[in-house]
């Protein structure tokens, strides 16, 4: 099995990563969350957010939902149904590891006394 | 008029993504379209499209074609910075530079400026930060029975929804309250305080009494020699103490541990009414046994998300088993399993053997408790191929399952390395915020040194969880078309 090439796992899929870490979400409450999670510092385009999805579809860190029957025969064409995304095993894992990697990185941030007492 | 203009500007996107995410973007700039009203806001809303526009079109055109054609597949590999090396045009590499830099200094620059919030919102929310909840509670059960339980109120818990939010590996749990510990600042006299509690701690309890020793008396020197001073982090604090500690003895069932919540002072006895809410909570969620079912070619499928307390569960158990009596092979799916019961662990692995085997457990000594009930009575799984399907969220109890089965031959493990939890230190409360782990018994392991402790239960097949049924359904199929289906013993 070829290794993935996550590393950097940019900041992007990375907020996508941790949208997703609480529920399955379409495309515009993924947007939303991330923006809600960096207090409004990120708002992701439609083609960043997109093409970020397609690269975690591919790399398997998320999935998309099995269209539910009752969407389904809600809409009258395919068009207006809304794609659902969650995470995987291995997404959730990646997520994980990322936010340890950030976390030592504050550490040593901390220890070098670069913050200044604006961290919490 | 709006619209007609983003569906012009998305023409200028590589026809395969408009075809897979047109509509979707299209629908993305309706509903901004619609929530975002004023002058400013709709200012705001072109300026990110504008800036989106310059991102992500040339990625796009970067984008292998080789991918881009099997972008909805999700198995397959790989993804984010793959580059055929197909000629480029001039414009392509220029945009392509521009697009590096701005992704390369916007990546830097959320590192800096977002690690706080990230961390601050979103890890209590959703990935690590209940960590340290369960952690009290499946310490402080296992206070108050004296060690016995892998912690079933913590595996209740997480089976009730929360399983796959919670990541609570030691590690995570630690970092992730590293970036939410509001001020957990440490003083001297906090410092001085939790050592010389802890050397305490170490020379009542600890099983080896020599190596509780030099323990106590290292820390103390520690401390006394200043060691401590700068590490005012709790969570670092904490991490180092254990480390030493472990450096001593190679005991990795140690720990000193910090708990941002207070850690409640003493345990009251499980009150009936905990009891009822346990039995009712089992009762709707069918003990923890997500599925259990007959897979094509006569293999049987177990999904267990714990392993609930044996006298609560026990029949749930054994009319589970009873329904994949006659498989050929077994799956069990242990993927979403935080842990649970030791006795319910070993009840469950009675079924795999025709005869009694040493079945390890880090919190017990070798007694009679230790050898699995084997045989078990009409079953007839002893010596069919088990495979075991695991995941970074395989927890506790659910290792010892994995790793002794592993140990022993019995199953063939397929998925990913497991969380490496195994509690086995008793806990003890030192105040608020710390408490300790620590052995009371040596429990005799026949395998290795170490048990699963910190670095997980290997797989035997190392595949993405998310795969691990396939997988082993056709090594399982495999295996039985090739007529190898009876276990030697």
């Amino acid at each position: 099995m070829p290794k993935r090439k996550l590393e950097p796992l940019p900041s992007a899929a990375f907020q996508i990563l941790l949208a997703l870490a609480g529920e399955e979400l379409h495309g515009y409450a993924i947007m939303r969350q991330v923006e809600e999670q960096t207090d409004g510092k990120m708002r992701l385009g439609p083609g960043t957010l997109y093409s970020s999805v397609q690269s975690l579809l591919e790399a398997g860190l998320i999935e998309e939902r099995e269209p539910r029957s009752e969407t389904k025969s809600e809409t009258k064409n395919g068009e207006d149904r809304r794609r659902f995304y969650r995470l995987t095993f291995a997404g959730r894992k990646l997520a994980v590891s990322e936010a340890e990697r950030l976390a030592d990185l504050l550490r040593v941030a901390r220890a070098k006394k670069i913050l200044r007492g604006r961290y919490v | 008029m709006s619209e007609k203009f983003y569906a012009l500007l998305l023409r200028l996107y590589p026809a395969q993504f408009r075809k897979d995410y047109g509509n979707e973007a299209m629908r993305l700039f309706r509903d901004r379209l619609e929530d975002e009203r004023g002058f400013f806001p709709r200012l705001r809303l072109w300026f990110d499209l504008v800036c989106d526009l310059t991102v992500s079109i040339p990625r796009e055109y970067l984008r292998p074609a080789s991918s881009r054609a099997v972008a909805r597949t999700s198995a397959v590999y790989p993804g984010l910075y793959v580059i055929e090396l197909e000629p480029l045009r001039l414009s392509a590499l220029l945009s392509g530079g521009v697009v590096t830099v701005f992704a390369v200094g916007m990546v830097y620059a959320a590192l800096i400026s977002q690690a706080q919030a990230i961390g601050a919102k979103k890890y209590s929310g959703g990935l690590a930060g209940d960590g340290n909840k369960p952690g009290i509670h499946e310490r402080a059960r296992m206070n108050s029975d004296s060690g016995a339980g892998y912690g079933p109120s913590a595996s209740v818990a997480s089976s009730s929804g929360e399983a796959s939010s919670n990541s609570n590996s030691e590690s995570s749990a630690k970092s992730a309250n590293g970036m939410i510990a509001k001020g957990v600042k440490l003083d001297d006299a906090e410092r001085q305080r939790v050592i010389a509690a802890a050397s305490i701690e170490l020379r009542k309890h600890y099983v080896n009494r020599d190596a509780a020793a030099l323990m106590a008396d290292a820390l103390l020197l520690h401390e006394r020699r200043g060691d401590y001073d700068n590490v005012n982090d709790a969570v670092a604090f904490a991490g180092l103490v254990t480390q030493q500690m472990r450096d001593i003895t190679g005991d990795r069932h140690l720990s000193l541990d910090f708990f941002e919540e207070p850690v409640p002072e003493q345990q009251p006895r499980t009150p009936a009414e905990e009891i009822a809410q346990y039995r009712a909570l089992m009762k709707q969620k069918n003990c923890t046994f997500e599925k259990v079912e007959i897979l094509p070619g006569n293999i049987g499928y177990l999904k267990m998300n714990s392993f609930p307390e044996l006298a609560v569960c026990e029949a749930k158990a054994v009319a589970a088993m009873k329904t994949l009596n006659h498989a050929d092979a077994v799956i069990f799916d242990l993927r979403d399993n935080r842990g649970g019961e030791p006795a319910m662990v070993q009840r469950m692995a009675a079924y795999l053997f025709d005869h009694p085997e040493y079945w390890y457990n880090p919190r017990e000594n070798t007694t009679e408790r230790s050898w699995t009930q084997s045989p078990v009575r009409g079953n007839l799984l002893a010596d069919k191929p088990v495979y075991v399907l695991t995941s970074s969220q395989t927890f506790s109890g659910a290792e010892q399952f994995c790793y002794d089965l592993k140990m022993l031959k019995r199953a063939t493990l397929v998925g990913e390395t497991t969380a490496g939890a195994s509690h086995a230190g008793v806990f003890h409360r030192i105040d608020d915020h710390f408490g300790m782990g620590i052995p009371e018994v040596k429990a005799i392991n026949p395998y290795s040194q170490n048990d699963w402790t910190g670095g997980g239960v290997a797989p035997d097949v190392e595949v993405k969880s998310f795969d691990a049924l396939d997988i082993a359904q056709k090594l399982a199929q495999e295996r039985l078309l090739s007529g190898a289906g009876t276990r030697r013993h």
